[in-house]
């Protein structure tokens, strides 16, 4: 199933990083890249992905403002966030904040690919160090 | 030949993208990759890399005292440090450390190419930021850049600040102990002698100073959303 993809991270090794994870993937295209919220909210509107992979912690507008504008700007949008903050409560915030994924940076190797066709297909996928990853329904 | 170069990160996706930029160039290769500081001194003294970089905040063994450990096997290791800060104390003590080269991992996709190419010509590669410190007096002040000199901490050894780490990193003592190879009771003397030296009173002050002290680094989480005027948090 094609997949079109906007990366948002301020780090571009990350980005590089992510982007060769999901290009192995046949029929998945990354799309567009974006370093900040602000950015990445332009890129969703002009590009109109189906999935936007996004950093919580960055410049200029982080990624729960970012993904709480999207939710009414770009309802049909899935947010997967892969992050830094291997937290619970932030876990809860960004799915709070409209997003369908959360999965850990350290673990981002492990559980991005099933966590992107997760949220593609509307489903939840969240993964916490030391929790097994799960897409639940 | 080929210029072989060592990677160390905890984060796999990092490395990945290090990689890829790195082996664009022709004649580099990874020759290995390692998720943590330990992992990369048994690495790089078993394959041998002309260039290690070296991500600061590394668990188990942070990249500054990586750098210390290898230059002490082995003084012509050339490494590069990453680092998401680049505080005065940071840059101070990668210096100290022996690090040839100094990049923000924010700019890696920018300066990292260049970095190695310095080291290849026997070179070193700071960011601009380093350069400024350097001369707005860091030298001038007498300041001399010796290698595999311990950093200005309270008179920690070398293993009290491995244990410092691995505490504040939220291993208890058994677990370090198993960590480091060493008896639970080993490391509980450790730990009392770490916390006498440094009027410590509590696993919280541990944390602190390792957080200030560079040991360990962390992200900071962006602030809550404000509730709006008349709303009742449930």
């Amino acid at each position: 199933m094609a997949i079109r993809i906007l990366l948002v991270d301020d780090h571009p090794v990350v980005r590089q990083g992510l982007k060769t994870l999901l290009e192995g993937r046949d029929g998945w295209e990354v799309i567009g890249e974006a370093a900040d919220g602000a950015e990445a909210v332009e890129k969703a509107r002009d590009l109109n992905p189906d999935v936007m992979v996004l950093d919580v912690t960055m410049p200029r507008m982080n990624g729960l403002e970012a993904c709480r504008l999207l939710r009414t700007q770009a309802p049909q949008l899935e947010i997967l966030f892969v992050t830094q903050h291997d937290s619970p409560q932030m876990m809860r915030e960004a799915l709070d904040a409209g997003a369908r994924g959360y999965v850990v940076k350290s673990n981002a190797a492990r559980d991005l690919l099933a966590a992107v066709e997760a949220v593609s297909q509307h489903r939840v996928f969240t993964a916490l160090n030391g929790r097994d990853a799960a897409g639940v329904r | 030949m080929k210029l072989r170069i060592l990677l160390a990160d905890d984060h796999e996706i990092v490395r990945r993208g290090l990689r890829s930029l790195l082996e664009k160039h022709e004649g580099w290769e990874v020759c290995g990759e390692a998720s943590d500081g330990r992992d990369a001194i048994e690495k790089a003294l078993q394959l041998k890399p002309d260039v290690v970089i070296v991500d600061i905040g590394m668990p188990n063994l942070n990249g500054l005292d990586t750098t210390r450990q290898l230059l002490q096997h082995d003084p012509q290791f050339k490494v590069i440090v990453l680092t998401i800060t680049d505080s005065d104390q940071v840059i101070r003590e990668a210096l100290d450390a022996g690090a040839r080269g100094f990049v923000l991992k924010s700019d890696a996709a920018r300066d990292l190419v260049t970095a190695v190419e310095a080291l290849q010509n026997k070179r070193m590669f700071f960011t601009p930021r380093v350069n400024d410190l350097v001369l707005a007096g860091f030298l001038e002040k007498g300041h001399s850049v010796t290698r595999n000199e311990p950093p200005k901490l309270p008179t920690l050894t070398a293993r009290e600040r491995e244990i410092t780490q691995l505490l504040a990193e939220g291993n208890s003592s058994k677990e370090v102990a198993c960590l480091l190879n060493l008896s639970t009771k080993t490391v509980e003397t450790h730990r009392s002698n770490i916390m006498r030296k440094l009027s410590f009173h509590s696993i919280r002050d541990l944390v602190v100073y390792a957080i200030k002290n560079n040991l360990i680094q962390i992200e900071i989480p962006p602030p809550p959303p404000k509730s709006p005027a008349g709303s009742t948090a449930v």
